[in-house]
């Protein structure tokens, strides 16, 4: 291992934070309000790949980062580990969930029946370009219904698990202490489910979707067929000091079941749930999820390929790495490239050439 | 009030009371926490502080609990020294004030202090709630679709 020193790095370090920073301008309570409340479901997708449901503090680190993704995921999840964690919450089950969406591909009447719910789903997508010329885009009023919709929803699953069109496994009854916890245990194959789950809901939404996709377009074992799709609100429910359970407040949830035939004459299902507003990465999760057992090792729907290459913190911290100094390491595969230019040019090129080249050493440098 | 006692029908009263007070709109809850110190004689802060939540989900699919993410939280709890009683409050967000007015309106009702006219702010908090709420779902069920008109 070699080092290279680097002169004068102090100052143009500072220097090109301040930049950085200069370039972004003034942060202020006033944008950090702005930025939450103009871009709800940019915040959401950022609070669901930090794993941390606080919307202020996201819009925050959406302000700090200028809108780079990875750096607020990065900001997030940093400031994440300064907190206490006080205490676990009940388990968020599908039937309590105060639903503003819910549909199914699969089923046409699904019990409960078919709440579009906000989406954009069968929207024109035109550019309201009038707003650049002082126009305002007023949208307009919902009308709304005279009787409001049951707050509480059925599970669809649980419907099909009654009619024997899906397995029914027994469910594991787990003390809340016991749930495994991603961020305090190692990520090890085959995973656990509760640490599949946990990982998909954390996942890169961009990453999560193109493995997802691939699965779709064929590179799977299954294609998906949206069972049920639901965006809500889940209740933080904990424990007073003298027992009571209670809700401290509710957070904004996204969760899918894909499914397709399965080969024992009932229907598999993919499940994925996150933090936030987000239905591509649920439907794209729940769709590697179905897509997993038995997946080809190395191949996009395998657990352990989708599972490392779609946590955002990660992937985005190897990525920018490689702009560390590698300049020893870099200029070994250049003696060699050089070299053997050197012995092909040479009067007996024709025995030297048939050689194989010498691979330089797989070193890496790190700043002193 | 029954909250203070850990009977099955006033715990769930006391959930109620607590979950009216967390959904609540702050302001009207640090306000009325506001009004009520003059009652409340010396208050002890045994806990003001922001921390997680870690939030459980189960699988719909294999029934399977698993972490979604963490929440951040503020809590606080506090001991009314002239009363021998003490409160308790946690909302969801960072508001510090929020959390200490509902610990201090949690601890006046296990005083036994004003309760009729705690029990009319509360009233009155899980009336608006409900009214938010109602609204919400009214907007919902106007996008409700019957596939058979396809």
């Amino acid at each position: 291992m070699a080092y290279v020193a680097t002169r004068g790095g102090e100052k143009a370090i500072d220097q090109s934070e301040r930049l950085y920073r200069a370039d972004m301008g003034t942060i202020d309570a006033g944008r950090v309000a702005e930025i939450r409340r103009a871009l709800p479901w940019l915040i959401d997708r950022v609070m669901g790949e930090a794993s941390l449901y606080e919307a202020d503090l996201a819009a925050l680190a959406l302000a700090q980062s200028g809108g780079d993704l990875y750096e607020a995921v990065l900001l997030l999840r940093a400031w994440r580990t300064t907190q206490p964690r006080l205490t676990i919450a009940e388990p968020v089950t599908q039937d309590k969930l105060f639903t503003h969406r819910r549909i199914s591909a699969a089923f046409k009447d699904i019990p409960g029946g078919q709440i579009l719910g906000p989406t954009l789903d069968y929207s024109h997508r035109l550019l309201a370009t009038g707003v650049l010329e002082g126009r305002p885009f007023v949208p307009a009023p919902v009308e709304p219904a005279s009787t409001p919709a049951p707050a509480e929803q059925p599970s669809l699953a649980a419907w099909q698990k009654a009619q024997g069109l899906v397995a029914d496994p027994a469910r594991e009854d787990v003390a809340l202490d016991d749930i495994p916890d991603l961020t305090r245990e190692p990520l090890l194959f085959p995973a656990k489910r509760a640490h599949t789950l946990q990982s998909l809901a954390r996942a890169d939404t961009g990453g999560v979707l193109a493995l997802g996709y691939s699965a779709m377009r064929g590179y799977g074992n299954a294609h998906p067929t949206v069972n049920e799709l639901r965006l809500a609100e889940a209740e933080v429910v904990v424990r007073h000091p003298r027992g009571t359970m209670f809700s401290a407040g509710r957070v904004k949830v996204s969760q899918a079941e894909v499914t397709s035939k399965g080969r024992s004459g009932q229907l598999d299902l993919g499940f994925c749930a996150t933090f936030g507003w987000n239905e591509i990465k649920v439907i794209a999760g729940a769709t590697l999820d179905l897509n997993a057992p038995d997946a080809p090792q190395n191949s996009p729907v395998n657990e352990e390929f989708f599972l490392y290459h779609t946590e955002p913190v990660e992937a985005s911290g190897f990525c920018i790495h490689f702009k560390l100094p590698h300049y020893v390491t870099f200029q070994s595969a250049l003696d060699a490239l050089r070299d053997a230019r050197a012995k092909a040019a040479a009067p007996d090129a024709g025995s030297a050439a048939s050689a194989p080249a010498r691979q330089p050493a797989v070193t890496e440098e790190v700043p002193a | 009030m029954t909250e203070t006692t850990p009977t099955h029908e006033a715990t769930s009263g006391h959930s109620a009371f607590l979950t009216a007070l967390s959904h609540g709109d702050a302001d009207s809850v640090k306000r009325f926490a506001e009004g009520l110190l003059p009652q409340l004689g010396a208050v002890e802060v045994l806990r003001s502080r922001t921390g997680l939540v870690m939030l459980p989900f189960r699988d719909t699919v294999k029934g399977t609990d698993f972490h979604l993410g963490e929440v951040l939280v503020a809590e606080a709890e506090v001991r009314l020294t002239d009363h021998d009683a003490t409160g308790y409050g946690m909302v969801t967000g960072r508001d510090l004030e929020w959390a200490m007015a509902m610990a201090l309106i949690d601890a006046a009702a296990a005083a036994g202090l004003t309760p009729t006219v705690l029990d009319a702010f509360v009233t009155g908090l899980e009336a608006a709630n409900a009214d938010r709420d109602r609204a919400r779902l009214r907007a919902v069920e106007a996008t409700r679709v019957d596939m058979e008109t396809f």
